[in-house]
């Protein structure tokens, strides 16, 4: 993304104040970045804007060397970038459109003019890469909410994307469609190459990314490994942004006196430094 | 505080209760299997569970919406099956948040929105005028927004507003299924916060359905953890987040900070076991570390 800046019309036409600010990123091949922000923030309307469901009012948009933003892009070449970058939102349900798990799987691939037999194969691999083909004849409706997120995500993954951007998949889920769909995601990225860009408001999903965004009022304010990204607790809290448990117990006890370094981000690495602390005072 | 409340206690219990969906279908399935619990005044309890756990059911069995198969439910002693005609009644007592709230607003302001469910009591224009204003403030909504279109106001404040319009409502008990899905750190904090003040200021029952172990660590007093159907565990939040294996075989999770304690404490450590949350957890390891620290800076 090269200088974007954007902001959604009013109904009337005028422009409201600008939702994204002049951010200039790049986004690498196979990385798994983090994209953390408090609520209207403009982390949703970046994700938008890289798949091209929104356009840029001004900055381009550069996809694997070609300008997806160009004005003489044809329709065709807009649809070809969609499918490189894949979107999978928060709420599962707006998310399944057939009433059986693998005909929901078959329908992105389906619209992208992919022949039946080649269609059913990706389908198959889809469903078994996230872990639900014995589901594949079941109803959707009738899944639990990770179930439901990983037919959502095997449908993006039939399209066979490079990309995929994740938009708080797990905001509605219990702990273990959590980590079920958390494990999805670092698989996919970890094993398949795929790119992924993960915004998420959980702190500890995070922190196992290689890189952490944190967009504050539409600006990119943070661009860092998580440990340095959450060492910043002063900062991020500024913003209305938490950090994990550990590093914010630490944190705490610095403001207490208690001085203990904050760029930590594993309970077995915060436990170290705890018991070497009390080890001290004997 | 309003007279009509500070007589009516607000308890609810449920005897025996079961549900079933899709009774005689092949889809049959017992959501709720006999459950005896009971949901004091005074404090906020945590309703915790996988999904499928029958949380959700649950709840819309508390406030009237469905009817248990089995088993009765009673509010302040009395069956809100007794008399059906007087389900209204019921609702008043007993408001019911679903999740995601903030697409059921409908109203032109948001004013007005709160007001909705004050107006259907028949009370006096000065009386939900009040009512719409103290909800707002409770919610954390300041006093500008109430003539906006809810429209014009971000997704958090549009939850707050939905919320505002249960509370005015002045229900003995409160149920939240879900009240911070998809908010931020702070938005979540905002909301909790309120509702526990909320609940201070009525001593009111209220009742929060989360995924978080951490905000009910934070918030509740008492704890139900459901599973399959069942109540799997229920006491004070100390009893129940000291139970991990419980916990986990329940498909939850424990507070990030149990995981911490857990760590320390099989490594040696001497530790209370009542620490769940960063604050009691800074606590206990300042007095720990502090004996012999001069300086001490205040936060």
């Amino acid at each position: 993304m090269k200088n974007v800046c954007f902001s959604y019309n009013t109904e009337d036409g005028r422009p409201t104040n600008q939702v994204l600010k002049n951010i200039t990123l790049t986004i690498n091949r196979g990385e798994f970045v983090a994209v953390l922000g408090h609520n209207g923030s403009g982390k949703s309307t970046l994700a938008k804007l890289l798949n091209l469901i929104l356009l840029p009012d001004s900055g381009s948009i550069i996809i694997d060397g070609k300008e997806v933003t160009s004005p003489d892009l044809s329709d065709d070449e807009v649809y070809e970038t969609r499918r490189h970058v894949g979107m999978v939102f928060q709420n599962p349900d707006n998310q399944l459109v057939a009433t059986v798990v693998e005909e929901d799987v078959a329908f992105g691939p389906e619209n992208l003019g992919i022949p039946p037999a080649e269609i059913r194969a990706r389908v198959d691999k889809a469903l078994e890469l996230v872990g639900m083909s014995e589901y594949r004849r079941h109803s959707p409706s009738r899944l639990s909410g990770g179930q439901k997120q990983r037919i959502a995500i095997a449908g993006i993954i039939a399209m066979l994307p490079d990309c995929i951007v994740f938009d708080e998949p797990t905001a509605m889920l219990d702990p273990s469609g959590r980590a079920e769909v958390m494990n999805i995601i670092r698989m996919l990225n970890r094993d398949r190459g795929i790119t992924v860009l993960h915004i998420t408001h959980n702190m500890n999903e995070a922190i196992t990314a290689d890189r952490v965004i944190v967009i504050n009022d539409g600006e990119l304010c943070m661009d860092d490994t998580p440990r340095r990204v959450f060492s910043q607790v002063a900062k991020l809290h500024s913003i209305g942004l938490d950090v994990p448990q550990v590093t914010e117990l630490l944190y705490e006890l610095g403001l207490c006196g208690v001085e203990l370094p904050v760029d930590v981000l594993t309970y077995e690495e915060c436990a170290d430094l705890l018991i070497r602390k009390i080890e001290e005072k004997k | 505080m309003n007279q009509e409340n500070s007589n009516s206690a607000g308890t609810v219990e449920l005897r025996g209760v079961s549900y079933i969906y899709g009774r005689g279908t092949p889809f049959e399935k017992k959501a709720i299997d006999n459950i005896n619990l009971t949901f004091e005044p005074g404090c906020i309890t945590g309703l915790i569970g996988h999904t499928g756990s029958g949380k959700s059911t649950l709840v819309q069995l508390l406030n009237g919406l469905l009817k248990p198969d089995e088993g009765r439910i009673l509010v302040d002693g009395v069956d809100i099956w007794d008399e059906p005609k007087k389900q209204n009644k019921l609702r008043f007592k007993v408001g019911l948040v679903f999740q995601y709230p903030e697409y059921q607003l409908f109203e032109e302001t948001v004013r007005r929105d709160i007001a909705y469910g004050p107006s259907n009591m028949k009370l006096s224009g000065e009386e939900i005028e009040r009512r719409v204003v103290e909800s707002a403030k409770f919610c954390g909504l300041d006093e500008e927004l109430l003539d906006k279109s809810p429209f014009e106001l971000s997704g958090g404040q549009r939850r707050r507003a939905a919320i505002a319009g249960v509370i005015a409502m002045e229900p003995r008990v409160l149920i939240l299924d879900e009240p911070t899905a998809g908010l931020d750190p702070m938005g979540r904090e905002d909301i909790l916060g309120g509702m526990r003040s909320y609940q201070r200021a009525r001593n009111s029952t209220v009742i929060i359905v989360s995924h978080s172990m951490e905000d009910m660590a934070r918030y509740s007093d008492r704890i139900v953890v459901m599973k399959n159907g069942r109540v799997e565990a229920s006491g004070g939040r100390t009893e129940v987040f000291s139970r991990s294996d419980m916990l986990i075989g329940a498909g939850l999770d424990v507070p990030q900070i149990t995981r911490l304690w857990e760590i320390l404490k099989g490594r040696g450590i001497e530790l209370p076991d009542d620490v769940f949350t960063v604050e009691r957890a800074c606590e206990v390891l300042l007095d720990l570390l502090r004996t012999d620290l001069q300086t001490v800076k205040g936060r």
